[in-house]
């Protein structure tokens, strides 16, 4: 299956929501720790994966994310604390068509809300989440309750108002914006949280990456204790995500360079694969919406690889 | 607490209301807010098409909806309404980016330097103030930004690179100074904070002194101060809001249904922590007195002044030292025999950067370790006063000090490492770490092999030092070293012997061959030269500059001796000996001797020889020896284009030289067009199949594009024909390891060639 090689760092991987051969790739160059941010859009076409469009950025770009309601538009969490806001369809001299400076610190994560969709959130480093929407040039909201980075913030799949945060304070909480303050916290994990993901079939269902190497499934209306734990990585867990398409189904990359696949409903038996293919720190990994098995990863070693479920990612 | 101190950082301190990510103090946070992205994107990227216009002023997005549109965000009025747009930015709301630059830039040059500054002695206040100058040039001037390819962010990247990579060895990660990479006050800032966050990823099931030694490790090889370090704290110090309520409330009813747990690296502080919350005189006091440290609003002065110290404490020392150290690095990490290590894109730049080094002809490949006066030379092209300044200033002693400095801290660091295990252990006595414990013990990151790869280097430096001082002295560093049980001597006409196997490309053969001669005959100019040229085509520059220092000293006219002379210093990077041979040349020349002027002055300036060779280039526009010679000078200058169209033209004249054709793939993978390289390789190869060099350099110029199975072949048979070729074991054991062929680096060991070529044919 097609490998794209970046300039810089790849730091994750995001399917588009409506073209099913389209990708979104930030990068930053040394590791994310200082110089330039890439954004790249690539297509995956018969000849492989194709860059479309590329946006370079001052500081580096630690995440992205696809408009749910419109395909050119996509945002980008960088290290100098700002939101980038691109578009496709504008000249390339427009781009940025925002640029939304209020994180103190590196912006960690966006994501963009699936059901009231002109809406995202952005954790940051800062320690704190901000609501945005597109319309306005300013954060609606910001949510400080964590204590210490926020590594990603997610919304529900099904609630409009409803989303997950983790953070190096060793929480996850549970957000809804009509409330005051946070709903749940989950102390989920004794080490550093740096990802969590909403199951797209259960709506409390909530699936937790840390540093301590082990992912857990949660019921967040019962945080007292996980519904399961899955071991196998042999590094912090960089990114967790559930299946579109199958309840059980996850995918996680770790900073141990491998890309897992797990079946939390077989506690004995969860890890159905684990992929080497990447040489460095594997930190972004996306399962297609639109097409199912369809799979994404990135990395450290400037690569971006996509390929079926089942195949090996760097069979040709 | 401290660690929200990092985080938060100095911006805190600098403007109120500034939100200066990652800046350090009120000029920078200034600098970030004001011309921020719009001014770095013109800065930084700005040679990428398509980018110049990229600003913060851009359009908005075109629907106008209302802004609190969102349930929830009626809790959120005051968010943005003071401060995140501070008064001055809303007058440069609508400008063009540029003048944003230039009132940036006159406004800098307006600002009154820092008070504290003035506490500094008399003498130094100048040195401090134009460092100021020069920090605040590269920040905020359009032209002072270093390009983000050049070399130094290669050497950072590849530098950072092997700070993550030290996650999988385990192995402490040593203390070295780079050299300058010219990084800003800002990106300092930026390496410093997201090292630490990220570090904890990575190495965070090693325990937080692991990490801070880590970390501190990378900080101080790139000079950033780390001048919060005392203050670092992890991720979590008890501060979880609800559980210091739920703490007073006495755990009383709450929708908050958990206590969280502590992280288990943490254990002791946590229950510090909680006892000093439980205690009556507790933390409160202690908190607060800690947020007062913050606002105070001194961390950003105290830390300029620092950085500045810091700077000038580097600036005199860290030159040769860095130099001296990263290389003592190299070599010690291209020792590592973890695999994942070998695999680590370091050692790829290692061997880039060695190569780097090498110009012209007979590319020298020498190792990384004995390039001291690559390194100099290099440093001396991009910092030519504050080098000389530094050389007077006496290097050996800096470079003695610092080492045994650097030796005396690196040395215990397994031991502190071991400490903070043992530490640990004894708090939580997990069974993981006996396991952990054992497996470090097996791959000896822990023990012995880490002290003595250290007392390995370490012999290796005074090794250097010494050999540092004889190269000091000038040519006559150069002794030549004869081989032992020679069978030609005794040959009835060794000469002619020689000349026969140089004839048939025995060159190994025919070294020994001509050391019989000038044993023989020490005088014969001859001898010596073509015993030269025998050691430059069989990949062994030392040897050859101290035969022909020997030729030139039998006939100090012979014009071959002193081209070749001229060449080879170039390829040690020695440009005033080089040039010095050349303008010789163009002396002794009988047709354009008269072109240099009588009295010739110790003065070498290259832009005068080569003007010399110029006119004399007009003079015979078809000597093509001239244009040979302007092509090793303007590799000297590292005007590799013009080096190129010199040596094409050479070639013009003269298609058959193929030592020509190897200068001219030499020059090419200087200049990154390594793939053009290989043609020119293999036309030489073409003209003299035995030429070693000419195969180790083929070999290099696959390395450069990464091809490094394939350099592997090249340059096993180049070894296969001179198996003294030591840089290109070197060069072999590099390629092995990025191929991830370790299983094959015991056969380097044992230098056997069969081995090696068998699983290598070419």
């Amino acid at each position: 299956m097609p490998v794209f090689r970046t300039a810089f760092n790849g730091y994750s991987v995001k399917f588009s929501p409506f073209l099913e051969n389209r990708l979104a790739v930030p990068t930053s160059q040394n590791f994310g720790m200082v110089g330039n941010g890439r954004q790249y859009i690539l297509d995956l076409t018969p000849n492989g994966l194709v860059q479309v469009a590329a946006f370079d950025t001052p500081d580096s770009l630690y995440d992205c994310s696809w408009s749910e309601e419109n395909e050119n538009i996509l945002v980008s969490a960088s290290g100098d604390g700002s939101i980038k806001v691109w578009d496709l369809s504008a000249p390339p001299m427009a781009n940025p068509v925002s640029n939304r400076q209020e994180h103190a610190h590196e912006v960690a994560s966006v994501d963009w809300n699936m059901v009231r969709k002109d809406s995202f959130l952005s954790s940051s480093w800062d320690d704190t989440i901000r609501l945005w929407t597109l319309d306005s040039p300013h954060s609606l909201r910001t949510f400080a309750e964590h204590s210490y980075c926020v590594y990603n913030a997610c919304w529900n799949p099904r609630h409009a108002d409803i989303f997950a945060s983790a953070s190096g304070d060793c929480t996850l909480r549970i957000w809804d914006v009509r409330q005051p303050r946070s709903t749940y916290v989950i102390p989920g994990h004794e080490m550093e949280i740096l990802t969590c993901d909403w199951n797209k079939y259960n709506e409390f269902m909530l699936a937790s990456g840390s540093v301590d190497k082990s992912i857990k499934i949660w019921d967040v209306r019962s945080p007292r204790q996980e519904l399961t734990r899955m071991l196998g990585h042999t590094y912090a867990v960089r990114r967790v995500k559930f299946s579109p398409h199958k309840e059980s189904l996850m995918v996680s990359c770790s900073y141990d360079m491998t890309v897992c696949l797990w079946d939390f409903r077989q506690p004995e038996d969860a890890l159905l694969a684990r992929l080497n293919h990447h040489t460095e720190f594997a930190v972004g990994v996306d399962m297609s919406v639109l097409v199912e098995g369809l799979l994404a990863s990135t990395s450290w070693d400037e690569s971006v690889y996509v390929w079926q479920m089942g195949m090996d990612p760097r069979a040709a | 607490m401290a660690f929200r101190d990092l985080v938060m950082g100095g911006a805190g301190c600098a403007v109120p209301g500034q939100d200066g990510a990652s800046s350090s103090n009120p000029l920078g946070g200034l600098a970030d807010s004001i011309i921020g992205s719009a001014s770095k994107t013109q800065e930084r990227i700005r040679e990428m098409p398509g980018l110049a216009g990229a600003s913060q002023a851009g359009p908005q997005f075109g629907r106008n909806g209302p802004l609190t549109s969102l349930p929830g965000s009626e809790f959120n009025q005051a968010q943005w309404h003071d401060g995140q747009v501070p008064e001055y930015m809303r007058g440069f709301q609508s400008a063009d980016p540029r003048e944003f630059t230039d009132a940036w830039n006159q406004s800098v040059e307006r600002w009154p330097p820092p008070p504290q500054l003035s506490t500094v002695p008399g003498n130094q206040e100048g040195a401090l103030f134009s460092e100021f100058d020069s920090i605040y040039g590269q920040q905020a001037g359009p032209s002072g930004a270093p390009l983000l390819d050049a070399p130094p962010q290669r050497v950072l990247n590849n530098f950072l690179h092997s700070f993550f990579d030290s996650s999988r060895t385990n192995a402490p990660f040593p203390a070295v100074r780079l050299p300058e990479l010219g990084l800003s006050q800002a990106d300092k800032r930026r390496i410093r904070d997201r090292s630490h966050i990220m570090g904890r990823h990575i190495f965070a099931d090693k325990g937080d002194t692991f990490v801070d030694s880590q970390v501190n490790g990378l900080l101080h090889s790139l000079d950033i101060d780390e001048s919060l370090g005392a203050q670092t704290r992890g991720p979590l110090a008890g501060q979880i809001p609800e559980f210091e309520q739920l703490w007073k409330e006495g755990f009383a009813q709450s929708n908050m249904q958990v206590v969280p747990r502590p992280p288990m690296s943490l254990g002791t502080q946590w229950a510090n922590e909680f006892h000093s919350q439980v205690g009556p005189s507790g933390a409160p006091q202690g908190w607060a007195d800690e947020f007062d440290n913050l606002q105070t609003g001194n961390n950003w002065a105290n830390q300029m002044q620092e950085q500045s110290l810091s700077h000038l404490r580097n600036g005199q020392m860290g030159n040769m030292a860095g130099m001296e150290q990263t290389r003592s690095l190299v070599q010690t990490l291209s020792q590592n025999q973890d695999p994942k290590f070998q695999s680590s894109k370091f050692l790829q730049f290692v061997s880039k950067m060695s190569r780097g080094e090498l110009i012209v002809e007979d590319n020298q490949v020498k190792s990384a370790t004995t390039n001291a006066d690559a390194w100099a030379n290099e440093f001396q092209q991009q910092h030519p006063e504050s080098w000389a300044a530094e050389f007077t200033a006496g290097e050996h002693q800096f470079r003695g000090d610092t080492w045994a400095n650097e030796f005396a801290r690196g040395k215990p660091e397994p031991v502190t490492t071991n400490d903070a295990w043992v530490d640990e252990f004894s708090k939580l006595g997990v069974k993981d770490w006996a396991d952990e414990f054992g497996d470090q013990m097996a791959r000896g990151a822990l023990g012995d092999d880490v002290s003595s790869e250290w007392v390995d280097s370490y012999d290796q430096f005074v090794e250097e030092s010494v050999r540092g001082e004889q190269m000091k002295a000038g040519s006559s560093r150069f002794v030549y070293q004869f081989a032992d049980n020679n069978p030609y001597v005794g040959h009835p006409n060794p000469l002619k012997e020689g000349q026969e196997l140089f004839r048939r490309g025995l060159l190994s053969e025919a070294v020994l061959a001509l050391e019989a001669e000038v044993l023989k005959n020490p005088d014969n100019a001859e001898g010596w030269r073509l015993l030269g040229i025998t050691h430059a085509e069989n990949d062994d520059d030392r040897q050859a500059i101290a035969s022909m220092v020997k030729a030139r000293d039998a006939d100090p006219s012979n014009l071959e001796v002193l081209l070749a002379l001229g060449v080879s210093h170039t390829n040690e990077l020695e440009q005033d000996e080089a040039l010095r041979y050349l303008r010789g040349w163009l002396q002794h020349h009988p047709k354009y001797g008269a072109l240099v002027p009588g009295n010739v002055s110790e003065q070498l300036i290259p832009s005068e020889v080569e003007g010399l060779f110029l006119e004399a280039a007009q003079m015979s526009p078809e000597d093509s020896d001239i244009h040979t010679v302007l092509g090793v000078i303007y590799n000297l200058s590292r005007n590799y284009v013009k080096a190129i169209s010199s040596f094409e033209r050479a070639l013009q004249l003269k298609p058959r030289d193929y030592s020509l054709w190897n200068k001219l793939g030499a020059t090419q993978a200087n200049s990154s067009r390594s793939a053009e390289a290989i043609y020119a390789y293999q036309e030489a190869l073409d003209l003299k199949p035995n030429y070693v060099r000419a195969w180790s350099n083929m070999g290099i110029g696959y390395a450069n594009q990464g091809l490094y199975e394939e350099s592997i072949r090249y340059y096993v048979r180049a070894l296969e024909m001179n198996p003294k070729a030591d840089n290109a074991w070197q060069y072999l054991r590099i390629s092995l390891s990025i191929a991830s062929r370790n299983d094959l680096l015991d056969a380097v060991e044992r230098k056997d060639l069969s081995a090696l070529a068998k699983e290598f044919p070419l």
